[in-house]
């Protein structure tokens, strides 16, 4: 299957889905097809590794769950982010732009 | 935060799991649910919404199996697996379970026994409050009247004491029976911080001139004598004839500050006058009696401590100088100075003589539990291969090498645990038997064993490292194999390399063994020289008695109980003395002889006894010129002395000592009148058997100054030791009933000069046999594992015509190789090691090469007859039988 488009580069996962939910609470698929959308389809996240990632944060104390009725009047479960998983998504993005800038640099200097 | 959330989450998991499980199923079937939903709203039929989604989400299983990993009890739950997986399989193999746990409970109790010895003498805290604060002050003895001084000037201390020595006598007549006693200045419990168990302690107003008798007991004696009864309070206690008053108890567990002894009774400093008579040690400037300890006031750290100490120390000594000395010793004694030490772990003469034979103990015992390590490896390793297939079955199945690691290293840290839980119960064992090599005829070591923390943490410790040891190494090896390789293998396979790892490990085996084996000889070696030294006295058959006269009898009823003894049948000689032999009680002081070129200092230090005329046919100790002593030499007639051998050729080179004259130094160092040499005597140990022989004065006992109350009679048995201690007490009786004595055999003095050789060369030869047979079984298991594993190439080999001799020769080919690599490796560590023997040996050097060859030979011998007996199995294979196998 070569496609290597939908590969996250290691680590950012946690970042996209901080900031997924930075706006409202969301349910399991409802994130994953955000990032995909938003990325214009170029990152593909499976469930494989959505769902350990929320068991990671949530234990972090970086995201809560919530119980909220969806579209279709059942119970499902919500993901909300909390004070400190705020923090966390400001650092992390400040951190992130370092990093990318550095490296823009480097490969355009040559 | 995060560690709490986290830490809390992995619990709600781990204890609420149906739950935790339901609401998984919930959130992925959700997820299912939206994706299908996403997909069919794309214009998918129903059916094929459904697949996709299910198509994406991939196995259920596993993605569950993903969020669980996530948390960290994932990783407890799989541990815990482990654990009921392995104890299922060790219960399966009974037999191999059980002699690993029995290597094990031998190697790691050898390990705690002498780790709880060395933890007691060196390591652990007195048990009184805050022992850590505790000081030492100078570690020289004190008189009395200095001690007051130190106690009535020093104000750094929130208290100081004091504390000497005593031996009480609880029986009123006939053989003693002796308690330990303890004077103590009247803050001592206060400042050590103890509660009594019963009743009060001794105070500072019970330590007050002229104080009245008043003693405290502690926790065993008021256990073993009065069965903890309450009414042991208030009531007398007759000491050495003297009676007291018990106030109170020591808690349980409280031995005071020598670690090694205990006492039974505590007695205030001021009731030692009773027990003084006239001379009084308490305002004597030279009986040097007291120890000296103190807890400094809070904030005083130990620099500020000595430098206060040293300050006062002119004032202290100042006021407490021996009148009686010369002026040039009474300046030295105004120049000395109080220093301070840290006594958290209390005082012991245990430490300077046992610290280096316990660290040598600690490494043997550690040699052997590693030789043991190698055999259980060895077993382990031929598990492995059983389990080979097993294991390679279980990697194709998708557990990873590291989750085969894992569960194989949880098998054998369980063994190692459990051979740890029984191995403090041998070292429990073990603790009492050290105690007891330890004691010598007249002191009973007393050392507290219950494992503390430090015990506890160490055989944790050395379990852990051995089941990392002797598991890691078969761990590695026997996940190896991959599938294929494995199940096309047959035992016909000759496994080059795992053959010879498994012929270094019993080679490594054989090298430690020889170690061990020639450290046991040195040690025994040395104890047997040390038993054949000429004493220059024949202690055999020769009782001591000690006796004590009652108030009201004279010295002249010690004459009676000579003739009364003398009259007893089975009483070959009689013989009365100052002191004997090895019993620890001296009396020196310098002489100068009437010959050209004396020694000056302590070159010219002399030891003395007074004996009776009959003391040189007791002991047998042959008089070489001159004459024996008479009746004629009594107090009234000259002086005269017989002396050794070595006083004659230290004091008197080249000339004739009979017929010259010494002057002894008395106190204050001035010469007393000459004593005339009248004899010449056989060389013989005065202070220990391993003294290069003392030069020794003997005088007559009548002309002894002031004779005191006690008195020792050499009594030479012509019958059985039992019967002529019968003797002895009816003898003493019929003199006075009051009178008593203490009895016990001359040759129990020489034993207890050698206990601490005893114990080493028992515990390092019960060590050695140990570990050679380890080895041997090693050796031997090792072998007939090769061999069994080898059958079919014999087999073909036999059928092909090869003759038994030439397949013995195959498998005995590696053994000399082996044996040759282990005993040259062995030599050149024993070589290495054994310096550290040099000061524990006596009369032979620590690379004495006769050890070094017979240890070698004699673990050559052992393993050439283990191997052959495996490797006759090899010639016993029947060809068509061992073809048909496989």
């Amino acid at each position: 299957m070569g496609e290597n488009s939908g590969s996250l580069v290691q680590g950012t996962l946690d970042m996209l889905i901080l900031k997924t939910l930075a706006l409202e609470p969301m349910h399991g698929y409802g994130i994953a097809q955000r990032i995909e959308q938003i990325s214009g389809g170029v990152f593909h996240v499976n469930p494989g590794s959505l769902f350990p990632a929320f068991r990671r944060l949530e234990r972090s104390g970086w995201i809560k769950p919530v119980w909220k009725p969806t579209e279709n009047n059942r119970n499902a479960k919500y993901y909300a982010m909390t004070e400190r998983g705020r923090k966390q998504l400001k650092s992390e993005t400040e951190e992130w732009g370092r990093q990318s800038a550095a490296i823009t640099r480097i490969l355009e200097s040559c | 935060m995060p560690l709490w959330t986290n830490f809390t989450g992995g619990l709600r998991a781990l204890f609420r799991k149906p739950e935790a499980e339901r609401d998984m199923d919930d959130e992925l079937r959700a997820y299912m649910d939206a994706a299908a939903e996403a997909n069919r709203r794309a214009g998918m039929s129903e059916a094929d919404a459904r697949r996709a989604a299910r198509v994406e989400m991939g196995s259920v299983e596993s993605v569950k199996e993903e969020i669980r990993g996530a948390g960290w009890e994932s990783a407890l739950e799989a541990f815990w697996t482990d654990i009921r997986y392995s104890f299922r399989l060790l219960a399966k193999t009974p037999v191999f379970t059980g002699v690993v746990l029995a290597t094990l409970a031998l190697g790691i109790g050898a390990n705690t026994a002498i780790f709880s010895l060395l933890d007691a003498i060196l390591l652990r805290s007195l048990p009184v409050s805050h022992p850590e604060q505790l000081v030492e002050i100078t570690k020289s003895t004190l008189t009395n009247p200095l001690w007051e001084q130190l106690r009535d000037q020093q104000d750094m201390f929130s208290g100081v004491f004091a504390w000497g020595n005593a031996s009480f006598n609880l029986a009123q007549g006939g053989l003693v029976r002796n308690a330990d006693g303890l004077w103590v200045s009247g803050d001592f419990f206060r400042t050590l911080g103890v509660a009594p168990a019963a009743g009060r302690l001794l105070a500072v107003d019970d330590d007050r001139p002229g104080c009245a008798p008043r003693a405290v007991l502690s926790y065993n004696f008021w256990q073993d004598h009065y069965g903890g009864a309450a009414s042991a309070i208030g009531s007398t206690l007759v000491l050495t004839g003297h009676p007291f008053e018990v106030i109170g108890v020591a808690p349980r567990g409280f031995f005071g500050m020598l670690v090694g002894y205990k006492f039974d009774v505590a007695a205030p400093i001021c009731a030692t006058t009773a027990f003084d008579g006239r001379r009084s040690r308490l305002p004597q400037r030279s009986w040097w009696w007291l120890k000296a300890a103190g807890r400094p006031k809070p904030g005083i750290g130990m620099a500020a401590l000595k430098a206060r100490l040293a300050a006062m120390s002119p004032s202290i000594y100042g006021a407490s100088v021996p009148q009686n000395w010369d002026r040039e010793m009474q300046e030295r004694y105004r120049k000395r100075v109080l220093e301070p030490f840290p006594a958290s772990t209390g005082l012991s003469f245990l430490r300077k003589q046992y610290e280096d034979p316990l660290h040598v103990l600690m490494a043997v015992v550690a040699l052997v539990l590693l030789i043991a390590c190698a055999n259980i490896a060895s077993l382990l390793l031929a598990r492995a291969a059983a389990r080979e297939r097993e294991m390679a079955m279980r990697q194709a199945l998708g557990a990873s090498r590291f989750r085969l690691i894992r569960q194989l290293m949880t098998e054998c840290i369980l063994l190692s645990l459990g051979g740890a839980l029984l191995g403090l119960a041998v070292a429990q064992w073990g603790n009492r038997i050290l105690v007891h090599y330890l004691s010598t005829v007249r002191t009973t070591v007393f050392l507290d064993f219950s494992p503390d923390a430090r015990v506890l943490a160490f055989t944790t410790g050395i379990a852990v490292l051995t089941g990392l040891l002797f598991g890691a190494g078969p761990a590695f090896r026997g996940t190896r194999g991959s599938l294929t390789t494995t199940i096309k293998e047959t035992h016909a396979t000759d496994r080059g390399i795992r053959r010879r790892f498994r012929l270094g490990v019993v080679a490594m085996q054989v090298a430690l063994s020889l170690v061990l084996l020639v450290t046991a000889g040195l040690l025994l070696r040395s104890f047997r020289n040390l038993a054949a030294v000429d004493l220059g006295f024949d202690q055999r058959h020769v009782l001591v008695a000690n006796v004590n006269l009652v108030k009201g009898q004279t010295p002249a009823a010690f004459q009676q109980i000579g003739d009364s003894l003398r009259a007893q049948p089975g009483v070959a000689a009689v013989s009365q003395s100052w002191t004997t032999p090895l019993s620890n009680q001296e009396w020196n002081t310098n002489i100068r002889p009437d010959a050209p070129n004396p020694p000056k200092g302590d070159a010219a230090l002399v030891y003395f006894n007074y004996v009776s005329p009959a003391y040189f046919e007791t002991m047998r100790t042959p008089l070489l010129a001159g004459r024996n002593f008479s009746n004629q030499d009594s107090a009234t007639a000259p002086a005269v002395a017989v002396i050794n051998e070595t006083l004659a050729r230290k004091f008197f080179p080249g000339l004739n000592p009979v017929g010259r004259t010494y002057q002894a130094e008395g106190e204050a160092r001035k010469l007393e009148a000459p004593v005339l040499i009248v004899g010449l005597a056989k060389d013989a140990k005065y202070e220990a058997v391993q003294e290069a022989t003392l030069p020794t004065v003997f005088r007559p006992l009548a002309q002894i100054e002031g004779m005191g109350t006690s008195v020792n009679y050499e009594i030479r048995a012509a019958l059985p030791v039992d019967a002529v201690t019968r003797s002895i007490q009816k003898a003493i009786a019929d003199v006075n009933k009051g009178t008593s004595v203490e009895i016990h055999a001359l040759a129990a003095q020489v034993d207890d000069s050698m206990t601490r050789e005893r114990m080493l060369a028992t515990l390092a030869a019960f060590f050695g046999a140990l570990a050679l047979l380890l080895a041997t079984i090693g050796l031997y298991g090792t072998l007939s594992y090769l061999v069994a594993q080898r059958r079919v190439e014999f087999g073909i080999r036999m059928a092909l015509g090869a003759q038994a001799r030439a397949i013995l020769g195959l498998v005995m080919g590696d053994v000399v190789l082996l044996l040759i690599g282990g005993l040259a490796t062995g030599m050149m560590l024993s070589l290495a090691s054994t310096r550290f023997l040099r000061n524990m040996l006596f009369g032979l050097e620590p690379r004495d090469a006769a050890t070094l060859i017979l240890s070698a030979a004699l673990l050559c011998f052992v393993c050439i007859g283990a191997s052959l007996m495996a490797a006759r199995r090899a010639t016993k294979v029947d060809p068509m039988t061992a073809l048909r196998h496989d």
